[in-house]
């Protein structure tokens, strides 16, 4: 990708995250003139760089939007949910085609009718004195042909001689494209022969030029002013006309033709492979024999078989009744000799049958293959991290330091060649060996550094979500975020999107009470949801607090019995925090009813999930009718672990310092025995011991029953056990290479890393 | 230049017309209003020389010698409407 391109796409998302920020913030606080000011130029830099860039659609969709903006500016029009919700969606588009363009150099295909969709629609918007007119007159026109202008046209087109020659050929041709093209007046000053575009359509069956308006008499016209319009049928496939007219979307308008609309699909279009269509096909089939056939011989016979084959149809779409119908009018009609129950019958089948319009239909599977996509884009996205200037510098002149005190070691090489004054060489080495590790560690910081981002870069995406969600819940929602500067290393960040959605989500469909149920437990209508994010000692904290209903403890309690989880003796015994805790397991949920966004018992269980693969935990507190808290508690890197060495059977292991509470030294009279293992009691709660050595299956180094025990107390997810070690050595900070080839798929340890002497060490993993 | 009169006062359109010719076909047509215009010889016509042809409607020599053209476009006698060709 060239650095064009690369800049184009970093600033654009970096500007449509900025716009949709100021759209927020105009809904929630209103309109100012600043507001709007900045809004409109985010839009026109946008709209700019797109140009730059030659993405036209793009452009064209963003000017729209601009008109619209402008109006608001002049105070031509007011701001309403409708325009808000339009422009977001434009942004949304747009972002698409970002992504898009990131991936693939070019927008989609599609992206010039998607434009067209929504210029449109953002049209409509405009007050009806449209400035648009005065700023591009040209585009009015296509954007505009209704349905019915259109079915004018294409069936001029369908009706001509060539083009029903070419359907009598071909009657089971199944697709034809008709497509109207009205350049623009100026296109012969671009250097553009409209007519270029035309020749290079494939497999035209029918063509029509003419003049967009009544020519202007001889005298008075002007040669260089395109004043014509092109239309065409192509029985080729659409998205090669798309990619011949792909540097005029604004000009064009490609459209599927409905050869059923126009009653000339002779045949059954057996190519469709969905059921439906077929069905459908089926029954448009036996209504047309019905219809032809009720003057002729063998009425009875015909009659009857098409009855019969449209009820079976139906009945193979287990559509019974519509079948038993279907029949019964077939014998009536038989009986009457009057097919027309049978015929109306028949219709009402074919429009019961017929799905979702197209678009509708395209727009439905578009979003799973638009999450896929997104989800590709983000991985890619991955790979970048935009990074402060000064950041970079410092790297600079360290590494500057470094290399001089690189060279003094040429020079220190030369003076032990010359065997002088060994005892000073040493003490030179020595010193320089100290910058060096000064500068080591330096530059480590410095290079960790690099890979820190603020927290905003995940709480940015939460105010859209949390507009959009809480007008489908019906819900006032206020969200605040705090700390946003507070840093962490990208690849936490970047994975930290996926829990909070869980989390935001989860409080409020779950946590946050309607407004009405609100106002009667006395608590204002609005309520707050507080991203909070802090810095404590080298953990980074991230809270999602609402102050909604809370957690009744014993719903949990009832839900758990019912899922049969746990016992209702288990149950009795656990605290309220404990069972609360059990929100986090797989498949829990406490709402009886599940909703599109969440209540299916997955979102808490991928929020403990995703937390510990990146090294935190997630705890959770709760007041019923006052809210709830979800802390979660991470590292701020995790290109760096401290570890803590323990020995066991004479052989050395790392156990990450962050599972790690205390360690102890047990004399024997603490130990007691619990059937067969041993155990103790720490702060009122009974601890197993489990041996390394065993566990690693070392042979145990015999020890004397009276001498003190060694154990390192390691917390995970709530459950405290007490590992057994002969010896603890001081703790290191390492990086953790993962674990690779043979050892790939050795469970039971988080990865290896260097020791001093060059051993390497194997890092446990204690869950 | 591919647009000249003859001396029978034909303005005949001769090989590539790029989009400069359609201001010289039309100050020909307007200088002469009723000339006829022999497209034979003109084996590829740009849009805008045709959208002339179109607009002042002369008497045309022949078939078009560019091939598309002669396929797709029928420029009708100056009262009928203009259409796409059924031959």
């Amino acid at each position: 990708m060239n650095a064009l391109h690369e800049q184009f796409i970093a600033e654009s998302r970096e500007l449509i995250h900025q716009a949709t920020d100021d759209l927020i913030t105009i809904e929630r606080e209103g309109v100012t003139k600043e507001r709007v000011e900045r809004l409109l130029r985010t839009f026109h830099t946008l709209k700019g760089s797109a140009g730059v860039v030659e993405l036209v659609a793009m452009s064209l969709t963003l000017h729209s939007a601009e008109d619209l903006l402008t109006a608001i500016h002049v105070g031509r029009l007011g701001t309403t949910a409708g325009i808000i919700d339009q422009s977001l969606a434009c942004l949304d588009l747009v972002s698409r085609w970002v992504d898009e363009f990131e991936v693939h150099r070019s927008l989609p295909l599609r992206a010039d009718d998607e434009a067209r969709v929504m210029i449109r629609r953002l049209r409509d918007l405009m007050p009806d004195s449209a400035p648009t007119q005065q700023i591009a007159p040209e585009r009015k026109t296509s954007a505009h042909i209704g349905d019915e202008a259109a079915a004018a046209w294409v069936l001029r087109l369908i009706q001509s001689d060539r083009a029903q020659n070419f359907l009598r050929a071909q009657p089971r041709s199944t697709e034809l494209v008709a497509i109207s093209y009205e350049p623009l007046v100026g296109c012969f000053f671009n250097g553009d022969d409209p007519m270029a575009l035309m020749r290079k359509i494939p497999h035209l069956v029918a063509f029509n030029i003419d003049a967009r308006e009544a020519w202007p008499p001889v005298a008075e016209l002007d040669p260089f002013a395109c004043h014509l319009r092109f239309q065409g049928i192509s029985a080729g496939n659409r998205a090669e006309l798309s990619q011949i007219f792909r540097l005029v979307p604004d000009q064009v308008r490609i459209i599927d033709v409905p050869l059923e609309r126009f009653g000339l699909r002779q045949s059954t279009g057996v190519v469709e492979i969905d059921s439906t269509a077929l069905t459908r096909a089926v029954i448009t089939e036996q209504r047309r024999i019905v219809d032809v056939s009720h003057r002729s011989e063998d009425f009875t016979g015909r009659i009857g078989a098409a009855a019969r084959v449209a009820a079976n149809a139906m009945r193979h779409d287990l559509r019974i009744e519509l079948a038993e119908q279907i029949e019964r009018a077939g014998a009536t009609a038989i009986r009457e000799r009057n097919v027309e129950p049978l015929l109306s019958i028949l219709d009402n089948t074919i429009e019961l049958i017929t799905p979702l319009s197209p678009r509708a239909e395209g727009e439905k599977a578009e979003t799973g293959a638009q999450s896929s996509r997104r989800a590709e884009v983000e991985r890619a996205a991955g790979h970048w991290i935009r990074v402060e200037e000064s950041r970079i510098d410092t790297l600079v002149n360290l590494v500057g330091e470094l290399l001089v005190a690189k060279n003094s070691f040429a020079h220190l090489a030369t003076r032990i060649e010359r065997d002088i004054e060994t005892g000073e060489v040493a003490q030179a080495i020595g010193r320089e060996r100290e910058a060096i590790e000064r500068l080591a560690t330096e530059m480590h910081a410095a290079i960790l550094q690099l890979r820190m981002v603020p927290l905003a870069e995940v709480f940015r995406s939460f105010p859209r979500l949390v507009r959009d969600m809480s007008r489908r819940f019906n819900k006032k929602v206020r969200l605040l975020t705090l700390g946003e500067t507070t840093e962490s290393d990208k690849s936490i960040v970047d994975r930290l999107f996926e829990p909070l959605m869980h989390l935001v989500r989860n409080a409020l469909d779950h946590g946050i009470e309607s407004p009405d149920e609100r106002r009667a437990a006395g608590k204002p209508e609005s309520s707050t949801i507080t991203m909070q994010a802090s810095r404590i000692g080298d953990r980074l904290v991230v809270e999602v607090i609402d102050d909604g209903r809370g957690i009744n403890p014993d719903i949990i309690r009832r839900r758990a019995r019912e899922r049969g989880s746990l016992t209702l003796e288990e149950l009795a015994n656990q605290s309220d925090e404990q069972v609360i805790d059990l929100v986090f397991s797989a498949g829990f949920s406490t709402t009886a009813e599940v909703s599109d966004v969440s209540g299916r018992g997955v979102g808490m269980d991928v929020v403990r999930t995703t937390v510990e693969q990146i090294g935190g935990w997630v705890s959770l507190a709760s007041h019923v009718g006052v809210g709830t808290t979800v802390r979660l508690d991470l590292p701020i890197s995790i290109a760096m672990s401290r570890i803590m060495l323990a020995e066991a059977a004479g052989q050395v292991f790392g156990i990450p310092m962050e599972g790690v509470t205390e360690t102890l030294h047990l004399s024997p009279d603490r130990i007691g025995q619990i059937k067969s293992n041993d155990a103790f009691v720490l702060r009122d709660r009974v601890l197993p011991i489990c041996s390394l050595a065993e566990l690693m299956n070392l042979p145990e180094k015999p020890g004397h029953k009276s001498d003190a025990r060694l154990v390192i107390i390691t917390e995970t997810s709530g459950r405290m056990v007490a590992l057994e070690v002969d010896a603890i050595r001081d703790p290191l900070e390492v990086v953790l290479k993962p674990m690779q080839g043979l050892l790939a798929n050795a469970r039971g340890y988080l990865g290896t890393t260097l020791l001093g002497d060059g051993r390497v060490l194997l890092v446990l993993d204690l869950k | 230049m591919s647009v000249c009169r003859q001396e029978d006062g034909t303005i005949l359109l001769e090989g590539g017309c790029p989009v400069e010719d359609a201001e010289s076909l039309l100050q020909l047509l307007q200088a002469t209003p009723g000339a006829p215009v022999d497209w034979t010889r003109s084996n590829h016509l740009h849009t805008a020389v045709l959208q002339v042809i179109l607009a002042a409607r002369p008497t045309l020599v022949g078939r078009c010698g560019d091939p598309w053209v002669a396929e797709w476009v029928n420029v009708a006698p100056a009262s009928a409407p203009i259409t796409g060709c059924d031959r």
